[in-house]
């Protein structure tokens, strides 16, 4: 009994500062049913992937309100924090509720608004995912923690800053044909490395932007799919999730991401599929060292190696394993609650042949989501026809 | 202002820091905790912790929230102690130019009033 992906719809991610979680949910939402073919009335779930709403648009409780905006108000319906991984736990979510049996249909959905809020109230807001006392209080903001790992890192291995500024290049370069992508322009070498310090050693075109936008992806099994006659071309092959302490001072390890190991071993273990068994991936960029650290995690590279990818150009979209053709965070942008569903929604796209980037021959993707400095991960694993 | 960390800064300004460390698997970790993030057990106990330990890892903040405003540039490291546990706080009487990873630095905190206490670390 296989689960999969029947439609997908998201918005263009960008700042919407005339727009609402509630609008823009449902133009991702509306574009998925005609995709899907799939009706509001027939979705058992809809489920919800969303982080600040209560602090920034002081609206809590999302789940039912936006499964009622989605014209689904009977449905079984939650949201899912996760942080910035919290698109990625509600598919996942989506995908275990299919599996068992309790669900045939379930809308898998993130948004998040941001920009109605002013720039400091959201930075504040989005620095709940770290440890508020032995971080946020210590001074310790979010790019910060991502320094930290960064200048370990380097120190480990003597990866330099331009070997880091790399990942920032491709992802750019990748948004530039992406209509859904908030940066439609190329950034090259010298800008990445020229740009304000944010947080030593990363800058300001090392880092993703803040953005506004959602992303939704309908969810079926099989007999569902056969009965309504839905072209489901994309399958769910396998999932993972792990978790870690949120707080970087309480890791194991600062020059790798355990929790992403251990949830790409379960997907990968899931999906029978190993790493180089992967045609192209989405993996969490919010900076520059996190895509790094990411292809190591992923198996994708030896611990130490990951700077490789961008650096040789064998991530780029016509490399021998292409990441972040969407663009990434970095290019693309990063609604929080959105971005691992839109993750789903690029890969889709690639599997079905009509990718802006398209990867020739993609027959398996992988999508990758972290929350907050790596506390929680999730790994998708979808197969094409 | 948590009281768990205010009495924990309390005791770091009387030098009198400690750490939890875990009867089953002696491993250490930091309050509050009442289960062992490594093993699950509870019976775990106070121990003194050392004032001097190690940068694993720093960076300079030059954007920050309005909390710390006005502050900007400082430096925040991760320095762990020899008893296995790590702790966050910012430089003093250094700058990031003035550090590296591996040199040992005394654990401080700074009282603020009406605020979460910040801890310190100064070349040691
Ligand atoms: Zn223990």
């Amino acid at each position: 009994m296989s689960t999969h992906i029947a439609g997908v719809g998201s918005t263009r991610y960008d700042a919407f500062p005339e727009s609402s979680s509630r609008e823009l949910f449902a133009e991702a939402a509306a574009e998925a049913f005609q995709d899907s073919g799939v009706a509001p009335a027939d979705l058992d779930a809809v489920y919800v992937g969303n982080f600040v709403a209560d602090l920034v648009e002081d609206q809590g409780h999302v789940g039912p309100l936006l499964a009622d905006h989605v014209g689904a108000r009977e449905a079984a319906s939650i949201s899912v924090e996760s942080a910035c991984a919290s698109g990625g736990a509600t598919f996942r979510q989506a995908v275990q509720a299919v599996e068992s049996g309790a669900a045939d249909a379930v809308l898998a959905g993130g948004v998040e608004q941001l920009s109605v809020a002013d720039a400091e109230h959201v930075t504040d807001a989005l620095a709940n995912a770290a440890d508020d006392v032995y971080e946020n209080e210590q001074g310790l903001t979010f790019p910060g923690i991502y320094a930290l790992l960064a200048r370990q890192y380097m120190h480990t291995y003597g990866a330099t800053r331009e070997d880091l500024a790399a990942v920032s290049v491709k992802n750019h370069e990748n948004a530039v044909e992406n209509p859904l992508a908030q940066f439609r322009k190329a950034v090259p070498m010298d800008e990445v490395l020229a740009s304000r310090p944010i947080a030593t050693p990363l800058r300001l075109y090392d880092a993703c932007p803040i953005s506004d936008g959602a992303s939704v992806a309908i969810v079926v099994g099989e007999a569902f799919a056969a009965d309504h006659d839905l072209d489901t071309s994309v399958t769910v092959l396998g999932t993972g999730q792990s978790s870690d302490a949120l707080a970087l001072q309480d890791r194991a390890a600062l020059d790798r991401l355990p929790a992403a190991e251990r949830a790409a071993e379960r997907a990968y273990a899931d999906a029978g599929v190993e790493p180089d068994g992967v045609d192209v991936a989405e993996v969490h960029d919010c900076f520059t060292i996190a895509e790094v650290l990411a292809l190591e995690a992923l198996g994708f590279y030896e611990r130490g190696e990951g700077t490789r990818g961008a650096v040789e150009g064998e991530t780029a979209v016509d490399g021998s394993l292409p990441v972040n053709t969407s663009g990434g965070l970095i290019g693309k942008g990063h609604p929080v609650g959105a971005t691992g569903v839109g993750q789903l929604v690029e890969l889709t796209k690639q599997l079905e042949g009509r990718h802006p980037n398209q990867v020739d021959g993609a027959e398996t993707a992988l999508a990758h989501n972290v929350g907050g400095s790596g506390a929680s991960t999730t790994v998708t694993v979808l197969g094409g026809v | 202002m948590p009281a768990w960390f205010d009495a924990f800064a309390e005791a770091v300004a009387a030098d009198e820091q400690w750490y939890l460390t875990c009867g089953a698997c002696g491993e250490g970790t930091l309050p509050p905790r009442t289960v062992c993030p490594d093993c699950g057990a509870t019976d775990l106990s106070r121990e003194p912790l050392d004032d001097r330990g190690t940068v694993v890892s720093f960076t300079e903040i030059s954007v920050t929230v309005p909390k710390f405003h006005g502050e900007t540039p400082y430096t925040v490291a991760l320095v762990a102690f020899d008893a296995g546990v790590t702790l966050t706080g910012q430089l003093r009487d250094a700058t990031a130019e003035d550090v590296a990873i591996g040199d040992r630095v005394a654990l401080g905190v700074e009282r603020r009033e009406g605020e979460t206490p910040v801890l310190t670390f100064r070349p040691a």
